[in-house]
């Protein structure tokens, strides 16, 4: 499957909800089309809501950590949302700690973290 | 043979059990004879006798139902096995020397003995074995749940606010439950922050930290915060000592202290109310 990842603008913030495993190709895709995104509608803040994600490899966790970064250099904080708890013992397991995350349980809980963050 | 065996244990019955009782005395280590009631030790040495007396084989078979009886009445007399063992051991001597001084075993049909001893013994040996494992490995087995049962439960304290209680040392297996609990009951709870309270863990070395370090990664990564709590003065030192960095996340001496900060990281605190 090569389907592109749909990104969903909310004011001055988008939120990405992923669906499915990613593969290599799906994952840099996204990293492209979000921050094409972002450069088109001065976006603030990102919150990428990983509910349904049951399984990251190193490369996913590579480029998450990157579009962080990247997001960061064109001025927009980003929220991870719903990181499931076998997801979050792998990553520790593979020693990705992804330090500079925001992170949060749920998208509401994750939007209300980046208001606040904005607002600093 | 066979029966001609049996009827020379009957005859001599009383002789092989006071033998075998006098030689069981010897044991050091155990104490039922040399505790319980006389007549006690009498009753449960010749239903032993008894039980040794009808295994032995009336065909080539083993008898698997009498085998089974065996061993279930002897387990219940709750000696250890190393005991249990030993009296098989005595009593095969015992009827041997007697049944040869009766001159019921010759020189004739030793191989015959052999034999039935082959059939008798080491089946009544190996049965007892196995039943005393099993009841060790089910003894184990219960020991471990209620562990797990005890070990690591994330109490819901307030709202958004959840303590993980940790008492025992911390190894590999726990610190993998104690992970898992502690990331599920996040997820459940809807905790925001999870103080982790180390009063009850004696020992803090660097494969703890590491466990610890590890667990309130985790608990970052699915959108929470971790404290540490309840840390001791001695384990402050330890933690020191071996340069374990715990900069990354708030550490408290008690968890009274720990829940103060928590209420102020969900902006709350308590107050008190004036009583009208």
């Amino acid at each position: 499957m090569n389907a592109r990842i749909p990104i969903l603008k909310l004011g001055d913030t988008l939120i990405v909800s992923i669906q499915w495993e990613l593969d290599d190709q799906t994952a840099l895709q996204f990293q492209e089309d979000l921050l094409a995104k972002m450069h088109e509608t001065a976006t603030r803040g990102v919150v990428i809501d990983l509910t349904s994600i049951d399984l990251i490899d190193s490369f996913i966790a590579k480029v998450l950590g990157d579009v962080i970064s990247m997001t960061g250099l064109m001025g927009a904080k980003v929220v991870i949302t719903g990181i499931q708890p076998a997801v979050a013992i792998t990553l520790i397991e593979l020693g990705i700690r992804l330090g500079n995350v925001l992170t949060a349980l749920d998208l509401e809980n994750g939007l209300d973290k980046l208001r606040k963050e904005l607002e600093v | 043979m066979n029966k001609q065996m049996v009827k020379g244990i009957n005859q001599n019955v009383d002789e092989i059990i006071g033998r075998w009782q006098l030689s069981m005395r010897e044991e050091q280590d155990e104490r039922f004879f040399q505790f319980m009631p006389s007549d006690l030790v009498d009753k449960t040495s010749r239903v032993f006798a008894e039980l040794m007396t009808s295994n032995i084989a009336e065909s080539d078979v083993v008898n698997r139902e009498k085998l089974n009886e065996f061993t279930e009445r002897v387990v219940r007399f709750g000696w250890s096995i190393k005991f249990v063992n030993k009296a098989i051991d005595n009593f095969s001597d015992i009827v041997f020397q007697i049944l040869e001084a009766k001159e019921i075993i010759t020189n004739d049909n030793l191989r015959a003995y052999l034999d039935i001893y082959t059939n008798w013994i080491p089946p009544l040996r190996e049965s007892i074995i196995e039943a005393y494992s099993t009841e060790y490995e089910r003894t184990i087995d219960l020991q471990k749940i209620a562990l797990q049962e005890l070990s690591a439960s994330l109490i819901p304290v307030f709202d958004k606010i959840s303590v993980m209680p940790l008492v025992g040392t911390i190894d590999t297996e726990r610190a993998k439950l104690i992970m898992e609990n502690l990331l599920e009951g996040v997820v459940k709870q809807q905790a925001e922050v999870v103080l982790l309270d180390i009063t009850g863990v004696p020992v803090v070395d660097t494969m703890v930290a590491h466990h610890i370090i590890q667990a309130a990664d985790a608990v970052r990564l699915i959108g929470a915060k971790c404290m540490l709590v309840g840390i001791r003065p001695e384990i402050a030192q330890t933690i020191v000592t071996l340069g374990i960095h715990l900069h990354e996340f708030t550490t408290t001496s008690t968890l009274q202290r720990g829940m103060q900060e928590a209420l102020m990281l969900t902006n709350r605190k308590i107050v008190e109310v004036d009583k009208e």
